[in-house]
C-alpha cells in the first residue's frame, strides 16, 4: 500500500515535469495545426472583406487545389528538388566525404572543418551569400570563374534556376549527411574489412557487399530526415529565388507562403499546407513500411 | 496580511502607470532609412505638441515585404498606431478589411486642407466616401529618357503622340544604339510595382481607361486590358525591354540602378523620385547632371492624349485598432505639414501634394522638381475599388508569363481573369 502510495507520487512528479513541455506542445504545434485545418475550411484573408468578415466554405479551397495548375506545379518541383537535393546530392556527397575522412588523410580535420562551415550559415544568410555567386550575369562570381575557361557567362539563377537551387541546398545539407554516415560506418567492425581484403576483395566489392548492407539502416533513416528536412526548406529558396522566374523554384513551402502572405489568402494557403502535410506523412509512412525499417 | 495588501495595491499601481505610460506613447511605422529622415523633425514636433514619445518601428524596404509584414500585424491586431501604406491599390482592401480608421471629418478641417491639389483630394477618397489616408504626397510619373543617348544617335527625343510612335521609338533606339528601347516594370518579382509604374501608365490611355466600375465590380474583360498586355508582347518579343533581370528576386537593380545610368536602357517609366534617389544626389550609382541628361515624356495613348499618372506616395493612416485614435489622427494630420512634405521631397524625390509647397524656401531649392509639381494638377489615375491589391498580383503574373513567352496578350489577360476570380471569387469580377 505505502510502495503504490510512493509510485503514485513519482507519477504524479513525472507529470509536474513534463507539464511544460506538454503546455508548449500544445500551444506552438497542437493548436496550430487545428487551427490551420479550421482555417483551410474557410475564405480568411489578410485583407479584403475577408479579413473581416470570413466565411466557412466548407471543401471549396481544397476543391480549388485539385484544378490549380501551380499548387501542381509546386508539388513537382518540390519532388524534384528532394531527390535532387537530399537524396542525390547530400547523399551522395555525404557519403563520399564521410568515406573519405574516415582515412588517415593529411588535413582531415582542416576537411571536416571546412565541410562543416556551411551548415554554421543560416539558410536566408547562404542564400544571399550565394546569390552574389551566381546572380548579377558577367559579375556574377561563377561567371567570372567559368569565364576563364571560356564558358559563356550567364545569370545562373535564370537559366538553371531549379538546378541552382538544388546545388545551394545540397552544399548546405552535406555536412549533416556526412555526420549521420560516418556515424553509421563506425559502427562497421573494422575485422569485416579485414576478412574481405585478405579474400582479395576489391574496393568495389567491399563497398557493395560490406559497407552498402551494413550502413542501410542508416542510410534510410537519413533518406527520411533529409527528404522531411529539404520538404520544408524556405528561407534558402526564398532569399535565393522567391519561386521564380515563372514558379521554377516555386517549392511547396514558397507556394504556401505565397498564397498566404503574398496573395493574403490564408485559408487557401492553410488547405495546400494541410494537403502538403497529409502527402508527406503518407510518402512517409508507406516509405519506412516499404523498407522495413522500425523507427 | 497587510504585506499581500500592500503588495497587491503596488502591483494595481505599476499596472496603472504601465497602462498610462502605453496611452502616452504611439508607434509608428516607417520603412527605409530616407523615410525614417524625413519624419525626424516631424516625431519631435509631434513629441513636443502633444506630450507624447512617439517610437518609430523601421519595416522592411521592399514594398511587397512590408505590406506583407503591415497586413500580417494588421490581421493579428498588433500593428502599429500609424503607418504609410507602400500601394496605393492596397488602400481599398485595407479599408473593406476594417483596418483604417476613417478620418473624414479631421481631414477636411484640417487647416492644409484647402491647399492640397485636387488630384490629391481626390485620390484620398475611398470607394465608400470616406477618407482614410493622408494624401502628403504625390508620385508623378512619367517615362524618363536618356536624351544623351538619343541625340547622339541622331534620334528625336520629340513626346511621342501614340502607342505606336512609342513602340516604333523603342524599336529605332535598339536598331541605332544597341540599347533596350524602353521598361515597363513587369514580373511577380516587382510586386506591386509591375501594375502601379507599369500596366496602369498604358491602362489609362487605354479604350477602356478604368479597371471599377460604379458598382464597385471589377471590370477585366475590357480591350483596353488586353491592348495594354499587346504592348508589353511587342516589347518582349522584339527584344526591346531588358527581360532577364525583370524574373531575378530584386528585378529593378539591374536595369534601372546599372543599364540605365550606363546608357544600356535608354528610356523606362519611372517616378518624380528618380531624379533624386534613383540617378540623382542619393543614388549608389548618379547620373552627371541628371537634369539634363535625363528628360521626360508623358504616356501617350493609344490613339491620342498624354497621360502623367498621379499616385498617392506611401500615404499615410490610422490603425482602427490604435488604443489612442484620436492622437494617432492628430499625428496623422502633422505628417501633412508642408514642412513635412518637403523633408520626404528633398529625401526621396516625391511630389508635395500642397500647391503652398511652392512658396516654401526650402522647396524651391529643388530644383528638379519644382516643375513637376507644377504639372501635378493634371495628374491621371484609376478609380481605386476594393480588390485593386489582388488584380495588381495578377496584373504581376500575366505580365510574368508574358517575360517568360509562355503566352500572349489574349492570354495574358485571362491569367489576370483568372486569378483575380479564383481568389476573389466570380461574382467580383464583371
Amino acid at each position: 500500500m505505502a510502495r503504490n502510495s510512493h509510485e503514485k507520487r513519482a507519477e504524479r512528479q513525472w507529470l509536474l515535469i513534463l507539464l511544460p513541455s506538454l503546455v508548449l506542445l500544445l500551444a506552438f504545434v497542437i493548436y496550430p495545426a487545428i487551427y490551420s485545418i479550421y482555417l483551410s475550411f474557410t475564405n480568411e484573408a489578410l485583407t479584403g472583406a475577408a479579413a473581416l468578415r470570413p466565411r466557412f466554405v466548407g471543401f471549396r479551397n481544397y476543391a480549388r487545389l485539385f484544378n490549380d495548375a501551380k499548387f501542381w506545379n509546386a508539388l513537382f518541383v518540390t519532388f524534384v528538388f528532394v531527390i535532387g537535393s537530399a537524396v542525390i546530392g547530400q547523399f551522395v556527397l555525404g557519403l563520399i566525404s564521410a568515406m573519405a575522412l574516415r582515412r588517415p588523410i593529411r588535413f582531415r580535420r582542416l576537411f571536416s572543418s571546412i565541410i562543416l562551415l556551411p551548415n554554421a550559415a543560416p539558410e536566408v544568410v547562404a542564400g544571399f551569400m550565394w546569390i552574389s555567386m551566381l546572380a548579377g550575369g558577367n559579375n556574377a562570381t561563377l561567371s567570372r570563374i567559368v569565364g576563364f575557361f571560356g564558358v559563356t557567362p550567364a545569370d545562373w539563377l535564370q537559366v538553371f534556376p531549379l538546378s541552382m537551387i538544388i546545388v545551394v541546398n545540397t552544399w548546405r545539407g552535406i555536412a549533416t549527411a556526412m555526420i549521420l554516415l560516418t556515424a553509421g560506418l563506425s559502427t562497421i567492425p573494422a575485422e569485416i574489412y579485414e576478412a574481405a581484403r585478405m579474400d582479395g576483395a576489391t574496393p568495389s566489392q567491399t563497398f557493395r557487399r560490406i559497407t552498402l548492407p551494413l550502413m542501410m539502416p542508416t542510410i534510410l533513416l537519413y533518406m527520411l530526415i533529409s527528404a522531411v528536412s529539404t520538404i520544408a526548406v524556405f528561407g534558402l529558396v526564398y532569399a535565393l529565388t522567391r519561386g521564380g522566374p515563372g514558379g521554377a523554384t516555386e517549392v511547396i513551402s514558397i507556394y504556401i507562403y505565397n498564397q498566404s502572405f503574398t496573395a493574403f489568402q490564408l485559408g487557401y494557403g492553410a488547405a495546400v499546407a494541410v494537403v502538403a502535410l497529409v502527402i508527406s506523412l503518407i510518402l512517409g509512412i508507406a516509405y519506412v513500411r516499404a523498407m522495413k525499417v522500425e523507427v | 496580511m497587510k504585506k499581500t495588501v500592500l503588495g497587491g495595491l503596488c502591483a494595481i499601481l505599476l499596472s496603472a502607470v504601465s497602462t498610462l505610460a502605453q496611452a502616452e506613447t504611439i508607434r509608428i511605422a516607417n520603412h527605409g532609412q530616407a523615410g525614417i529622415d524625413a519624419m525626424k523633425s516631424t516625431v519631435e514636433r509631434i513629441e513636443k505638441k502633444y506630450g507624447v514619445t512617439v517610437e518609430v518601428v523601421e519595416y522592411p524596404a521592399p514594398d511587397k515585404d512590408y505590406l506583407t509584414k503591415l497586413l500580417t500585424e494588421l490581421g493579428a491586431g498588433n500593428a502599429p498606431d500609424l503607418f504609410s501604406i507602400p500601394t496605393t491599390a492596397a488602400v481599398a482592401d485595407m479599408v473593406e478589411a476594417g483596418y483604417l480608421a476613417p478620418v473624414t471629418t479631421e481631414f477636411k478641417a484640417w487647416d492644409g486642407y484647402a491647399n492640397l491639389y485636387d488630384v490629391a483630394k481626390a485620390l484620398a477618397v475611398s470607394p465608400d466616401g470616406e477618407t482614410y489616408v493622408m494624401p502628403f504626397m504625390l508620385g508623378i510619373q512619367e517615362i524618363y529618357y536618356r536624351k544623351d543617348v538619343l541625340e547622339k544617335a541622331g534620334i528625336s527625343t520629340e513626346q511621342p503622340k501614340t502607342w505606336r510612335e512609342l513602340l516604333d521609338r523603342a524599336a529605332e533606339i535598339k536598331q541605332k544604339t544597341g540599347a533596350y528601347g524602353l521598361l515597363f516594370p513587369a514580373g511577380v518579382s516587382w510586386g506591386s510595382g509591375a501594375f502601379d509604374e507599369g500596366f496602369q501608365h498604358l491602362l489609362v490611355g487605354s479604350k477602356t481607361p478604368q479597371l471599377a466600375d460604379a458598382d464597385g465590380k471589377l471590370d477585366l474583360n475590357g480591350e483596353g486590358i488586353k491592348d495594354v498586355f499587346g504592348v508589353y508582347k511587342e516589347l518582349i518579343d522584339k527584344d526591346l525591354m531588358p527581360t532577364q533581370p525583370l524574373l531575378g528576386p530584386e528585378p529593378w537593380v539591374v536595369p534601372k540602378y546599372q543599364m540605365f545610368p550606363a546608357g544600356k536602357l535608354a528610356a523606362t517609366t519611372c517616378g518624380s523620385w528618380c531624379y533624386i534617389f534613383d540617378w540623382g544626389r542619393e543614388s549608389k550609382n548618379p547620373i552627371p547632371e541628371v537634369t539634363k541628361v535625363v528628360g521626360t515624356w508623358t504616356v501617350p495613348g493609344q490613339n491620342s492624349g498624354q497621360y502623367v499618372l498621379a499616385n498617392l506616395a506611401a500615404p499615410w493612416a490610422v490603425n482602427a485598432k490604435s488604443a489612442n485614435t484620436e492622437l494617432a489622427i492628430k499625428a496623422l494630420m502633422e505628417i501633412g505639414s508642408i514642412e513635412t512634405q518637403v523633408s520626404y521631397a528633398a529625401r526621396i524625390g516625391n511630389i508635395p501634394a500642397s500647391k503652398d509647397a511652392a512658396k516654401n524656401a526650402d522647396f524651391q531649392k529643388l530644383a528638379e522638381l519644382v516643375p513637376i509639381h507644377a504639372a501635378a494638377e493634371n495628374g491621371v489615375f484609376l478609380k481605386q475599388a476594393s480588390g485593386f491589391g489582388t488584380v495588381a498580383e495578377g496584373v504581376a503574373r500575366a505580365t510574368e508569363a508574358l517575360l517568360r513567352k509562355e503566352t500572349d496578350a489574349a492570354g495574358a489577360q485571362k491569367i489576370l481573369v483568372d486569378y483575380v476570380k479564383e481568389t476573389l471569387g466570380d461574382d467580383k469580377v464583371k
